[in-house]
């Protein structure tokens, strides 16, 4: 009996353990992941779901993720995943993304306009692009950490950030042509 | 990083987006919730072997422990891996469970009518396959024998002309659709962006008659799309096509297939005496694997798998289809049907993934027809929809 009481205590201690760990890490994280699912939902509740989708995730996986410095990656990866998952889901409803704003997000008292514009036209993205855009340009990870977060080779990632940036000069105003800014076509 | 003014806009952009958002909406136990219902999905995913087998291990786990170690949350050292099947799965559509509704989108060709998971929508004519594109679909409408390539949008019919079409398919994630017309004077492949945010890329064959068709086969990268082509021998052509100048890929006599996820290209590699093989070959054209016991089908959206149909198929259909590794060719499991004796039938050639976890197929016992839903873990499905007429239904997207 004294072997089962101790068991009991021993397993209840790793449980208190591993919800005080998760809970630590939410505490201290959760504010710049969430700034991540919002730029690839684009919206509040998009984010919101994102965010706990992959937060429920971490937390079934918790105890086989030996490496804690990995865990904002754990995390990103299943967000940028699912964030495609939930882009086919709704493309099968026929819910196509737009120019229009969905949510207004967040008001920029000091931009000059043109971060408002970029902004909508990233929306526009399809997934992956918008994915590698999110990563390279505001999480600043390099192609071949992005490769591994998507689980696509360094060269797909190249391709479809190459492809982003050509979606963007060709639909973003004239300030942003190469030929007026210096901007080299890659 | 060396940024141009435009990487450097697009990083300003995003940071002055969200940096100000000091958001933190969660609490864990709204995460606990969510992973609970996690669980509770992978579980029935999972399947019937994996619930036999938890029937098992979790009272010999109370046995052994106690049932303090019960929690909230089981514990999660060892997840429910999903369990794929072996051998041999019977499937008898008389007895199988059913599903009231269906996983992947169907068209019923008498209606005529797209029936998805959401709805129902009426069609302005039969089509054999149909997929979204911008505010409507994409699809080949069924016309006398021959298909056209028609574009819907929501309220019917978006413009009167129709194109002679050699096939439409779509990347596995849905990024990109494909399709061939004919111009009047030469073939042309068109890959497309379903969300219309970037311009068609086209890519022109030499004039030729229309009988020479040029038939989509499958994405074998983003916007790389394999095609097979047919002139006035018995032979066929394969072609990567990207835009520019089709390239060739050499080794295999007829494409059937191919996967964005693995880069490899399906089809028809031999004829023996005894009958036909087909393998796998690589971009390059290199040959990957090759079996004689099965003609090869649509790879699912990972690459991991390849169906497998009987190479002596007639036209009834397959008496099995099998589910193939997809990067070794090897058998994992076979589904066989159960038709009534002095009874023709089989699998349909087309069929539809859903996901890497099953196969949408259509089976014919008789006049009868079934769609059924073959699950990877070994469970079978019977899709409890009605059609409208004696034509029944048909998946809408066979990829």
């Amino acid at each position: 009996m004294g072997t089962t009481l101790e068991a009991m205590g021993t397993t209840h201690d790793r449980h208190s353990d591993k919800d005080a760990d998760f809970s630590a890490y939410m505490a201290a994280r959760q504010v710049a992941l969430y700034r991540t699912a919002y730029l690839l939902a684009g919206d509040h509740a998009g984010a919101e779901d994102l965010l706990q989708n992959a937060f429920a995730k971490l937390y079934l996986s918790w105890d086989k993720v030996r490496d804690r410095e990995a865990l904002d990656g754990y995390v990103r990866r299943i967000m940028v995943n699912e964030h495609s998952s939930l882009w086919r889901r709704a493309w099968r409803r026929r819910e196509h993304s737009s120019d229009t704003l969905p949510d207004s997000g967040v008001v920029d008292a000091y931009d000059d306009g043109m971060g408002g514009v970029l902004w909508s036209f990233v929306q526009t993205l399809p997934p992956r692009q918008r994915s590698v855009v999110v990563l390279r340009y505001y999480e600043q990870l390099s192609e071949a950490e992005i490769a591994d977060v998507i689980g696509i080779s360094v060269g797909t990632v190249k391709s479809q950030a190459s492809r982003a940036l050509a979606g963007l000069r060709a639909r973003a105003p004239q300030s942003l042509n190469p030929h007026q800014s210096g901007d080299d076509v890659r | 990083m060396n940024h141009t003014p435009l990487e450097d806009q697009v990083h300003d952009a995003l940071h002055r987006r969200v940096d100000p958002l000091q958001h933190a909406p969660l609490t864990v136990a709204d995460v606990r919730g969510r992973a609970r219902r996690i669980q509770r999905r992978r579980a029935v995913a999972a399947g019937a072997a994996v619930a036999a087998v938890l029937a098992i291990a979790v009272p010999f786990g109370l046995a052994t422990t106690g049932p303090a170690q019960r929690t909230e949350v089981p514990p999660v050292t060892q997840p429910p891996a999903p369990t794929i099947a072996s051998g041999t799965v019977l499937v008898d559509p008389s007895s199988a469970e059913t599903l009231a509704e269906t996983p992947v989108p169907l068209l019923d060709v008498d209606a005529p009518s797209l029936i998805t998971p959401v709805g129902t929508t009426d069609l302005p004519g039969p089509f054999s396959v149909l997929t979204p594109y911008l505010d409507g679909w994409v699809g080949i409408q069924m016309d006398e024998g021959t298909g056209t390539l028609r574009f819907l949008d929501a309220d019917g019919p978006a413009e009167d002309g129709a194109s002679p079409t050699g096939g439409l398919v779509a990347s596995p994630d849905g990024t990109r659709v494909a399709w061939s017309t004919y111009t009047g004077s030469e073939w042309e492949v068109v890959v497309a962006d379903p969300s219309g945010s970037t311009e068609p890329v086209r890519t022109t064959f030499p004039p030729a008659p229309q009988e020479h068709r040029v038939e989509p086969v499958g994405f074998v990268a983003g916007d790389e799309v394999v095609v097979r082509t047919f002139d006035d021998s018995v032979e066929t052509k394969t072609y990567v096509v990207r835009g520019g100048r089709p390239v060739e890929v050499t080794a295999l006599l007829q494409a059937e297939s191919a996967s964005a996820a693995t880069g490899l290209v399906a089809g028809l590699s031999r004829l023996t005496a005894d009958g036909a093989c087909s393998g796998a070959v690589n971009g390059a054209g290199t040959p990957v694997w090759e079996t004689c016991e099965h003609s090869i089908g649509a790879f699912s959206p990972s690459g991991a798998y390849v169906v497998g149909t009987d190479p002596e198929a007639d036209g009834y259909g397959s008496p099995t289809v099998s589910v193939l590794d997809g990067s070794t060719g090897e058998e994992i499991v076979t589904f066989e049907a159960v038709l009534p004796r002095r009874t023709v039938g089989g699998f349909w050639s087309q069929v539809a993934w859903e996901g890497d976890d099953a196969l949408i197929v259509r089976l014919f016992r008789g006049e009868e027809y079934d769609m059924m839903r073959l699950g990877l873990d070994g469970t079978v499905r019977r899709i409890d929809i009605d059609s409208a007429g004696a034509s029944g239904l048909t998946v809408a997207q066979p990829w």
